[in-house]
């Protein structure tokens, strides 16, 4: 378990470019031989993308939030009045 | 004070002349740039949720740029934001790119490659949200939203900071550990 989590942090260490040159080049010879290592170092690159998207779609859910909010405060009525006329200019 | 900050493009240098959004509250911003987005959508045709939810992009794009110090401008947020929406809207509707007059510093602006996510990556992110929740939370933390290591020692229950960073990295294997195990192929990890 140990071990593993020393790799963990090294994946991250080597992906953000945070060994010093000679652990990045021991690092990199592991890789070579060691195809476990190489689908750990794929594997948590995807962790980071997805880390990414997750981050972005829990932004979008409290600006979803904010925008609820600003639509039903009747103390932004003049604001709703000016964005609704934008989209339906008859109305008043 | 001074909160200028300099940003490298492709094509030039240019500088962020306001403070950025981040540190003004989300419904100020919210009244200031929406009017600006959504008149210009419904000037295209596009519906009030259409600009709301392109409203929504751009603001986390914009959010991105400005924290990893990547997007430049030469105007307010505001604008910047608007310069984002055009974009966002030309994604859809590719088609009226003659029709859209975009400012110089408009044409600068680029939708990050990665934003729009592929089918197998929503697919692995929905196994995460169900599967393992707190620890995308807890990661998100980390990396997203500069919560320092001491803060979640305290809203976590940990007694020492050294747990927490553990606890983190078990994490970060955990949800390495799911990926692994759900990726159909390969290919899932590369893409």
């Amino acid at each position: 378990m140990k071990t593993s989590l020393n790799n963990t942090i090294r994946i991250e260490k080597y992906l953000r470019g945070q060994l010093n040159p000679r652990d990045r080049f021991l690092f990199e010879a592991q890789l070579l031989m060691n195809q476990g290592l190489r689908m750990d170092l794929l594997a948590q690159k995807k962790v980071y993308t997805l880390l990414k998207m997750y981050h972005r779609k829990k932004q979008k859910e409290e600006l979803g939030e904010v925008h609820r909010q600003l639509f039903s405060n009747p103390e932004k009525k003049h604001f709703q009045q000016h964005i609704f006329q934008l989209f339906n200019p008859k109305q008043k | 004070m001074d909160k200028h900050f300099v940003m490298e493009t492709q094509e030039t240098v240019i500088t962020v002349k306001k403070p950025t959004l981040r540190e003004r509250p989300v419904h100020e911003i919210y009244e200031r740039a929406f009017p600006r987005v959504a008149a210009f959508v419904s000037n295209k045709g596009g519906s009030f949720e259409d600009a709301r939810d392109i409203f929504h992009d751009a603001l986390v794009i914009y959010y991105e740029a400005i924290s990893e110090n990547r997007s430049s401008v030469h105007t307010s947020g505001e604008a910047y934001i608007l310069g984002i929406s055009k974009h966002l809207w030309l994604q859809k509707h590719k088609k009226e790119r003659l029709h859209i007059l975009m400012s110089r510093m408009e044409k600068e602006i680029s939708i990050p490659d990665d934003y729009f996510p592929t089918a197998a990556n929503n697919r692995l992110l929905r196994i995460l949200e169900s599967a393992g929740k707190k620890c995308m939370e807890l990661l998100r933390a980390f990396y997203y939203q500069n919560v320092s290591v001491k803060k979640l020692t305290g809203s976590l229950g940990y007694t020492n900071e050294h747990s927490v960073s553990v606890q983190k990295y078990k994490c970060l294997e955990k949800i390495r550990n799911t990926v692994k195990e759900k990726s159909l192929h390969y290919e899932d990890f590369i893409e």
